[in-house]
């Protein structure tokens, strides 16, 4: 059998080509796997013996344990903000008729295409001439900016794919909008919600850029992780908090990717 | 009966009163949030460039005087152009990179082909920085790599490979890293929407398959490469995290210029405000002539 697309020995370059970038993409992880559990203060070879050292000294450090606990509230609140945002944005884009549609949402997205940098140093000037002092609320408000445009992304696509009939039958019953949102509209939403919500979550609690010129004085994850990185008798620590959190994020993505089409085919199928 | 109730006019008030979504109540809040954390903001950063806002104390007003002055420095627009060099470099390299890996998912017909995606895009999902800092573990001069090498005999220990950390070269390959597969992402979303029966077409009418690449694929994907280029050309471009952490003094760009006059040192907001309004201009042109290429669902994985 010919392909029009592709020759038999094409498909099997692509397939080493794509098995080899997969390596390289892979391999950097899997080396920082390894040196976490090596038994020495410097990561390089020969290993010198399997420890479990540095992951019990990185439960032990409160800074760091602060930093991540830090990082998950302010994950939370700008990702609850960012989806609250985001759904009122795409219902009113995927729903609603209104003049400057096209504007609006060029506008919505934008914060997509500007350098995090501008973004960052632009709130600090807008809280110093506030007079504003920067705290983890400054980092919020940042990061539910940022993440906005995700949710948006996230929720369009799944908006348009829903029979619109559905919430005009429930309107003609007399339902108000806000009703028809509440027992229509939402639940055949609920998985790209909550997928929105993910990405919003992990954007922020990854984001270095912007919260380096807003945060106060108690630190973010990553924050942490930069300061630390000056330092080389933390790095074996480091990188062992580096494989937990890769590890856990990593999941979390996989496993809210595959739980977002499985809940979608089932109500796919319901509809 | 319900229809009854419905019109009755006690209904109609209570109606009139409830919180209901009108577009405006929708998009109120949005508009307002990027209003106030966004627009102004950004206003502020030009007011600081123009000298109409100043951290000095004294009298100030509008004045083009820091604009002239960086218009005029060799020392701001080299490297703003060392640094669009750079994210070239490393924008076009990945594309190529990426395409094959798009097209081998889209079109080989692999049944596996969303669990291969997501397999590819994973790793940019992951922590930025901790990617980052597994390039410095293996970099260093007495990194991974060159430890490694020492190890098998295939290096010896006083020659170790030098320069591979600290170098232009180091935030080069790390930015590829980093950014490979995100730039996947809309090209295989491009050529996953090609009607396969054009290639057919293509086909039956004698054309090879490399004719039928460059007159029907090629052009079909071309929005979805201009897309991937973009969205890594841009934030390569204002990058300063990866320089700061890998680049040492060669690989120091734009960005980092951009932090160091906000910094603590010695702060110069009014030019420092300059660049950063410079780089968001030439960033917003950039995005306002590719914006056709850039429909919103063309990026999302669907």
């Amino acid at each position: 059998m010919t392909d029009v697309a592709l020759s038999r020995t094409g498909a099997w370059l692509l397939r080493a080509f794509f098995v080899f970038v997969v390596l390289f993409l892979y391999a950097p992880i899997v080396i920082l796997l390894i040196f976490s559990f090596n038994d020495s203060a410097v990561p390089s070879f020969p290993l010198s013996g399997f420890t479990f050292h540095w992951y019990r000294e990185f439960l032990g450090n409160s800074d760091l344990k602060g930093a991540l606990e830090t990082s998950a509230i302010v994950a939370a609140l700008s990702s609850v903000g960012a989806v609250v945002l985001g759904v009122l944005s795409a219902i009113a884009l995927t729903r609603r008729r209104f003049r400057g549609k096209s504007a609006v949402s060029a506008l919505l997205l934008s914060p997509l295409v500007i350098p995090y940098l501008v973004f960052g140093i632009s709130l600090l000037l807008l809280f110093h001439q506030l007079g504003v002092p920067r705290s983890l609320l400054t980092v919020v408000i940042g990061h539910i900016v940022i993440s906005l445009p995700y949710t948006i992304l996230v929720l369009v696509p799944r908006l348009d794919q829903i029979d619109v009939s559905l919430e005009e039958a429930a309107f003609d019953l007399g339902a108000s909008r806000l009703r028809t949102f509440r027992s229509i509209t939402l639940p055949l939403i609920l998985p790209a919600v909550v997928s929105a919500f993910l990405i919003a979550f992990t954007t922020s609690f990854d984001e270095y850029a912007v919260a380096s010129f807003v945060v106060g004085s108690r630190l973010t994850f990553p924050i942490y992780l930069y300061s630390a990185l000056r330092f080389p008798n933390q790095l074996p620590q480091v990188i062992a908090v580096a494989v937990v959190v890769l590890v856990l994020s990593l999941t979390v993505v996989i496993a809210a990717e595959v739980g977002r089409r499985v809940a979608e085919r089932r109500l796919g199928a319901a509809e | 009966m319900s229809i009854a109730a419905r019109a009755s006019p006690a209904s109609a008030r209570r109606r009139w009163f409830r919180l209901d979504l009108t577009t405006p109540t929708l998009l109120g809040l949005p508009l307002a949030w990027l209003a106030v954390f966004f627009l102004v903001p950004i206003a502020i950063v030009a007011a600081y460039s123009f000298d109409v806002y100043s951290i000095d104390p004294g009298p100030h007003g509008f004045t083009l005087q820091a604009w002239h002055a960086f218009l005029h420095s060799s020392v701001y627009l080299s490297l703003f152009w060392k640094s669009v060099k750079m994210s070239l470099i490393v924008s076009a390299t990945i594309v190529l990179l990426a395409y094959p890996l798009a097209y081998y998912l889209a079109l080989s017909g692999t049944k596996r082909k969303y669990v291969l995606l997501l397999l590819l895009i994973a790793p940019f999902l992951t922590s930025y920085l901790l990617r980052v800092l597994a390039w410095k573990v293996i970099l260093g001069n007495q990194g991974a790599l060159n430890s490694f090498l020492v190890w098998t005999g295939l290096r010896s220990p006083d020659h170790p490979i030098s320069q591979l950390l600290y170098s232009r070269f180091a935030v080069m390959l790390v930015l590829a890293y980093i950014w490979l597969p995100f730039v996947a992402l809309p090209i295989f979303v491009s050529l996953e929407s090609l009607d396969r029966r054009l290639l057919e077409a293509a086909s039956d009418l004698g054309a090879t398959r490399l004719q039928a690449f460059r007159r029907v694929t090629l052009p079909l994907s071309l929005p979805g490469i201009f897309a991937a280029f973009l969205f890594v050309f841009i934030p390569t471009l204002g990058e300063f995290v990866t320089p700061s952490l890998v680049g040492g003094t060669s690989g120091y760009m734009y960005g980092n210029q951009i932090v160091d006059l906000f910094g603590t040192g010695f702060p110069d907001w009014e030019t420092g405000s300059v660049l950063a309004i410079f780089l968001l201009g030439v960033v917003g042109v950039l995005t306002i002539v590719f914006a056709r290429f850039l429909q919103p669902r063309q990026v999302t994985a669907e």
